[in-house]
């Protein structure tokens, strides 16, 4: 094995679109992993590096040449390849030349596993310097990456994410010449583009240590989370300064992190008078037009008329950046002053109308036949909920407010305040809070990381319009499968069983089934039974994954689950009340039990009807007690309790009886105890599925 | 600096590094890239720098002149490279300090923006480019344009010129811009953008959004493509058939404006421009391919 060098290998291109930067880094190394295990080549410490400019790998060792091979082969018996005078035969030459050696080269030797003495040669494949190979293989592994939008430029066929500008490749201080569509690398490289104006000369990296100091040096940070820590670090320093914190985005500061070579936060403000704008709208429009942070005062309530945006600079000499800024800001917020204005000269109903114009789904119609659903969805299940008519007002009036936003200037330009906008309009309007909250919140849980809307007129809401969604699209032939959601279906699905899952409203999947599929009716193209299959289906589905986000144990969500999973009340119950048992050693015993009733039950199903008296044995009189009691108790907690009860004398009873007796009668007795013993048993959990 | 002295900058900059100076092409359109000089420059294998300014008319963005940053017709200056050089980059940024802009001071960053006109079946990948937050220019690599594989790729830069007049000079309004300075024997008189434009930026918003007689708009549509169609496939002719792709294209953003044209058609209609337009770039190649040898004998450039 020869002595190991660091490699370094950086693509310099023009601005790559920060999305690929980390996959197509991530993929490289793969690629570059495996190639070197195929090559018998130790590559260690194997490190990325990657900026809008540069995408970089640096391994702290890999072997100058891959390391000599010894092989030895063995050939015919000697006696074939000696004739008597002690001379090379004709096959023994060939055996020598077959493996380039001269005859006096091959020894004889009785190999393990061979009758006599044989011809034997030790080959020696010398290693290949690393280098060669590299030379070789990189060229294919960067052009074999995938690029999801790969673009050709000037005169050449070769694709990639951008045009390659320069390549900079060493292993050790030795420069590793690979060529790529006709550029060919050494060991430069280019520094920060506003710093080659003053700099005409490429930047030097002498060796793969040197990479960060050098290119540091010339004004760029190739470490991502390094550019990271450092914007942080000045967005809370300058927030501090202005007496307020930053409102907290980790995409954002992801996206900050990647779109700069050297990160400079500059802290510019916008005219106070903004800030009568809602601050979600503050908010977006900071973030989606200018990639900024907002500040908002320390007790959290109000922003601060600041922003914090990235540079790609050292610095800002002539307050250029933060004045060009603010400039830009100033329209935006400008422009989003307008939308509010203009949105709130109509009462937001009168969108109502336009909503008629506006697709939701060609078969399931406009947001206005959308609406009408959801109303009429609403009101099911508030009367299934038992609201009082005071509140069955509020949730009907909300549900017909609740899409009008989308027809707003608002929202056309922030898709991503729908929902919020019609909540403040409405606020504005002067309606009931209940009501705007609930507008407000109706797209949330946008997420699994999402809160639930907090009030209970918000869950309902985004309830009935997600089954709406859901019960809509499913009648309608639209049903994911695999990698195919193209509708979001199963988030949706996901929120609608978490409202239920954490509210513990008294609806099962199945009523919700049948609520929506007999609203949507007459615009469903497929028939309803295939549609409620499907649907409970999916439902089931969305609980199990429910019971996973719970954090239930395995054994837990799947006995609990065989055991019924459509009244999720009582679903969440029994998981609660297993999960405190699960260490219970009783628990182990019974399902061992629960198993030996199911093998026994496999064959002969009995009616359950039996007469106590004609049990004989002890054990059995015993059980049947037991049976007794475990059927009068109907609290799941303690249905647990007299299951685990259950324990002992069930080892009992099949230590001392045997079940499938001679006797006709007493046999179809004791097959229609354990059968009651097994329905019981189900209420809570299918043992037989617990390990 | 005035919008005329920035037009000249551009134009004296790119006019000595090897590109024609072109002239608006004189049909309503929305994007200087619907000029034959690019349509038809990008397409086929013959080099072809070319820059020009062209009116960009985008119906829906029309304010009545009462919003001071958004407007129906704005300027666009476009350049073509093909094939796209290798310092294209550093080009740009040349082009930028030749208005003024000294990057010792200013921030420049390309963010990755990808353009598409589904209009002209054409599309590229690359950047908007931002100078201290404030987007001033596309960049775009034409990968292809009229359904066809641009080979070799041309690099299109498009600048827009209020908006970069604005931001240099800090105005607030683009309507207090200064367009040049007219000099009589009496004085100098500056001319500024509102006076040239606000008046016509009023009564082009009324019409789009409320005066185009959408019957009449949706007949044009009609005949526009159907005149097209048969220029191209009775006559071969490609560039009268393209012009009247232009006009359809037009007319559809006139109707869109109004909002009569539904989501659910609107990818219909959006192809029945695409379709003539790359009927038009397909027969141009051909023509190309047919007439190359005689071109080549009588020693002849030029992409058209």
């Amino acid at each position: 094995m020869s002595a190991a060098q660091p490699f370094l290998l950086e693509l310099h291109c023009e601005e790559i679109p920060a999305r690929f930067l980390q996959p197509l880094t991530a993929d490289l190394s793969a690629a570059l992993t495996a190639w070197a295990a195929g090559q018998n080549l130790e590559l260690t410490g194997l490190e990325v590096f990657y900026s809008p400019r540069k995408l970089a790998w640096r391994a702290a060792g890999l072997p100058l040449a891959q390391a000599d091979q010894i092989e030895i082969q063995v050939g015919p018996p000697q006696r074939m390849c000696v004739d008597e005078a002690g001379q090379p035969t004709i096959q023994g030459q060939k055996f020598a030349e077959k493996w380039g050696v001269p005859f006096a080269a091959v020894r004889f030797e009785q190999p393990a596993g061979k009758k006599e003495p044989c011809a034997v040669v030790t080959i020696t494949k010398v290693g290949r310097p690393t280098v060669d190979l590299l030379q070789e293989a990189l060229p294919g592994l960067v052009a074999g990456l995938h690029v999801p939008k790969a673009m050709r430029w000037g005169n050449s066929d070769f694709e990639f994410v951008r045009p390659i500008r320069s390549i900079l490749c060493l292993l050790g201080d030795q420069v590793v010449p690979i060529t790529l569509d006709g550029v060919t690398a050494s060991n430069t490289t280019w520094g920060h583009r506003l710093f080659h104006r003053a700099q005409p000369e490429p930047v030097v990296v002498p060796e793969p240590a040197a990479y960060e100091a050098a290119l540091e040096a010339a004004g760029v940070v190739v470490s991502v989370d390094v550019r990271r820590a450092r914007i942080a670090e000045q967005l809370n320093t300058l927030a501090a300064a202005v007496g307020g914190r930053v409102v907290a985005d980790a995409e954002l500061l992801d996206t900050l992190a990647e779109i700069v070579e050297f990160p400079k936060i500059v802290c510019g403000e916008f005219p106070p008078e903004f800030l009568e704008l809602p601050k979600e709208v503050l908010v977006t429009s900071l973030r989606e037009h200018q990639k900024s942070f907002c500040i908002e005062k320390l007790d959290g309530t109000d922003l601060l008329p600041c922003f914090l945006t990235a540079a790609n600079r050292t610095d800002d000499p002539a307050g250029f950046v933060k004045a060009g800024n603010e400039w830009v800001l100033k329209a935006r917020l400008y422009d989003a002053r307008f939308f509010f204005a203009e949105d709130r000269k109509l009462p937001l109903a009168v969108r109502m109308e336009k909503l008629m114009a506006l697709t939701f789904q060609r078969d399931l119609g406009s947001y206005h036949d959308k609406t009408g659903r959801v109303v009429a969805i609403t009101k099911a299940l508030a009367k299934r909920l038992s609201l009082d008519e005071a509140h069955m007002e509020r949730a009907l009036e909300a549900a017909r407010m609740a899409k009008c936003d989308l027809r707003t200037l608002m929202v056309g330009e922030f898709p991503e305040l729908q929902g919020i906008m019609g909540g403040e309009y409405l606020r504005h309007e002067g309606s009931h809070e209940e009501v705007w909250m609930a507008v407000k919140e109706h797209y949330r849980p946008a997420g699994a990381d999402d809160a639930l809307p907090v009030t209970a007129l918000g869950c309902l809401l985004s309830l009935c319009d997600k089954l709406d969604t859901v019960g809509g699209c499913f009648a309608v032939g639209i049903i994911p499968s695999g990698s195919k959601d193209p509708l979001a279906l199963r988030r949706s699905g996901q929120g609608l069983v978490r409202i239920l899952w954490e509210r513990g409203w008294a609806l099962t999947p199945r009523d919700l089934s049948g609520v929506v599929l007999g609203i949507v009716g007459p615009k469903a193209t497929k028939p309803i039974a295939e549609t409620t299959e499907a649907l409970l289906a999916f439902f089931k589905d969305r609980v199990t994954y429910q019971l996973e986000l719970a954090g239930y144990a395995g054994s837990v969500r799947r006995s609990a689950l065989a055991a019924g999973w459509e009244d999720l009340a009582d679903l969440k119950a029994r998981c609660e009340a297993l999960s405190g048992f699960a260490d219970d050693p009783r628990f182990a015993s019974l399902a061992q039990s629960a198993k030996r009733i199911g093998n026994i039950l496999k064959d002969e199903i009995p009616d359950g009807n039996f007469d106590g008296a004609l049990l004989v044995q002890g054990e059995e009189k015993e059980l049947a007690i037991q049976l007794g009691r475990l059927e009068a108790t109907t609290d799941q907690a303690a249905l647990l309790g007299v299951l685990a009860d259950l324990a002992q004398p069930l080892e009992a009873f099949f230590g001392a009886v045997m079940v499938k007796c001679e006797d006709p009668a007493l046999r179809a007795t004791r097959l229609s105890l354990l059968h009651r013993l097994r329905q019981a048993f189900l209420r809570v959990a299918d043992f037989s599925l617990w390990q | 600096m005035h919008i005329q002295e920035l037009i000249l900058r551009l134009q004296r900059f790119w006019a000595d590094r090897g590109c024609l100076i072109g002239q608006p092409y004189d049909i309503e359109k929305g994007a200087g890239t619907m000029n034959p000089l690019t349509f038809f420059g990008a397409l086929g294998a013959k080099p072809w720098n070319v820059a020009y300014v062209e009116p960009s008319r985008r119906p829906a963005d029309g304010r009545y002149g009462e919003n001071p940053f958004r407007v129906y017709k704005h300027l666009q200056f476009q350049v073509i490279l093909k094939p796209s050089p290798a310092k294209v980059q550093d080009l740009y940024i040349e082009s930028l300090e030749a208005l003024g802009i000294d990057f010792s001071k200013h921030d420049l960053r390309f963010e990755e923006d990808n353009w598409e006109s589904p209009s002209l079946g054409a599309w590229g990948v690359g950047w908007q480019v931002v100078l201290d937050g404030m987007e001033i220019s596309q960049f775009t690599y034409f990968q292809q344009v009229g359904g066809q594989d641009c080979r070799p790729v041309s690099a299109e830069l498009t600048y827009g010129i209020e908006r970069i007049c604005m931001f240099l000079g800090g105005y607030d309004n683009i309507f207090d811009l200064v367009h040049g300075e007219v000099k009589t024997d009496d004085g100098v008189f500056p001319v500024t953008y509102g006076e040239m434009r606000q008046r016509e930026e009023f009564e082009l918003s009324a019409y789009s959004f409320e005066h185009a007689d959408l019957d009449l708009h949706r007949n044009l549509f009609a005949s526009f493509e159907k005149e097209g169609w048969r220029l191209l496939t009775d006559h071969g002719h490609f560039l009268s058939a393209y012009e009247q792709a232009l006009k359809m294209s037009h007319t559809f953003n006139v109707l869109d404006a109004r909002g009569a044209v539904s989501t659910t058609e609107r990818p219909a209609v959006i192809k029945r421009v695409r379709d003539l337009a790359s009927g038009c770039a397909k027969a141009y190649l051909e023509h190309q391919e047919g007439s190359a040898a005689t071109i080549a004998a009588a020693g002849k450039g030029g992409a058209l």
